[in-house]
């Protein structure tokens, strides 16, 4: 029943920040910095998804570097998320280069 | 809907479609992965395929089952989902000057199918030169097929999930579609200054309950790129007042 409530709670939050600046309760400007401050929100907290989910173990919780075949996975994905901007490119590129790479071992 | 007069409206309408119709081929394979991780996080397919629909946003969507497989407390999920969605505030800010004179139930309608992608591709629209009354259909368009095709590539996922076996590693696609998204951002020092900093934080506030560093992280990485970008303002102004 919480997971429905934590859904709905965050829908709620999400439909505000898309309305807000529509109803008529806003003012039409925000300060400077805010609006700032705002377009490095996705970069900032997305990243701070990435990089855990390569380097931390998801059973220990601790850093790996040596022998974490994500890291090579996530290098290549990050390449060809750079030359050919497509989604569909990046996601195969990586998880196929770490099937290889888990296979081979 | 369409009707007499409103011949403009049907246009722009399908206009939206048509110009939205690319933009799916990276909805689609993120909407997949999102099914597909709903599962594996524990979520029931109920859960995953209407949360598509109640919260409509998919980084924040993936970031929700990342935080509820390790069992982030009910606030703290909230704050860091909502807080993934809080550039939308942006997107409303600019589109308001092309909507706020609609009446209220077409400003609910199109605050909800306001995306990323819906936002970029009628912003285009909105700022040519030849204006119509009826632009607003535009961004209806684009947002219904940007609406369908998530709710329908969501179900895939569900669907298919169960039928991929555990050593495919899915759990993988979800930072793999993180830098799918955040990489092509990555064009000005600000924007990469912002994803170092957060990311470094992120590893070293692992030690940090509840999953908190998500957000301590998050916010480092928002004082970095808001701070650099306004040294280097004033470093470019400094330059130009030169003789």
């Amino acid at each position: 029943m919480i997971v429905w409530l934590a859904i709905i709670c965050a829908g709620i939050l999400t439909f505000a920040a898309r309305f807000l600046t529509l109803s008529h309760l806003m003012p039409k400007t925000l300060p400077i910095w805010l609006q700032l401050a705002m377009k490095f929100v996705p970069v900032s907290v997305l990243t701070a998804i990435i990089v855990p989910a390569i380097f931390i173990s998801p059973e220990t919780g601790t850093l790996i570097i040596q022998d974490n075949l994500r890291i090579g996975a996530a290098i290549i994905a990050i390449i060809v998320a750079y030359y050919t901007r497509s989604t569909v490119a990046t996601i195969i590129s990586g998880l196929c280069v770490i099937w290889l790479l888990t296979f081979w071992q | 809907m369409f009707s007499g007069k409103n011949k403009g409206a049907l246009s722009e309408f399908l206009a939206g479609i048509k110009d939205g119709l690319p933009l799916q081929l990276a909805v689609i394979p993120f909407g997949i992965v999102f099914g597909m991780v709903g599962l594996e996080a524990g979520l029931t397919p109920l859960q995953t395929f209407f949360m598509s629909s109640i919260l409509f946003g998919g980084a924040s969507q993936i970031v929700f089952t990342q935080l509820y497989a390790t069992g982030t407390p009910f606030t703290i999920l909230v704050t860091t989902v909502s807080a993934v969605n809080l550039r939308h505030i942006l997107y409303g800010l600019v589109m308001s000057e092309y909507l706020r004179h609609l009446p209220l139930y077409w400003r609910i309608l199109l605050g909800y199918l306001l995306t990323d992608e819906a936002f970029a591709i009628s912003h285009l629209r909105f700022t040519q030169k030849h204006s119509s009354d009826a632009m607003h259909y535009h961004l209806l368009g684009s947002g219904l097929i940007l609406w369908s095709c998530w709710q329908i590539s969501t179900l895939i996922g569900i669907i298919a999930g169960p039928t991929i076996p555990d050593n495919f590693q899915l759990g993988f696609a979800v930072p793999l579609t993180f830098i799918a998204v955040v990489i092509p951002s990555l064009t000005h020092f600000p924007q990469i200054f912002a994803g170092v900093s957060s990311g470094t934080a992120a590893l070293i506030f692992q030690f940090l309950p509840f999953n908190l560093w998500i957000i301590i992280s998050a916010i480092c990485g928002i004082i970095a790129g808001t701070a650099s970008s306004y040294l280097m303002d004033s470093r470019d102004t400094k330059t130009e007042e030169k003789p």
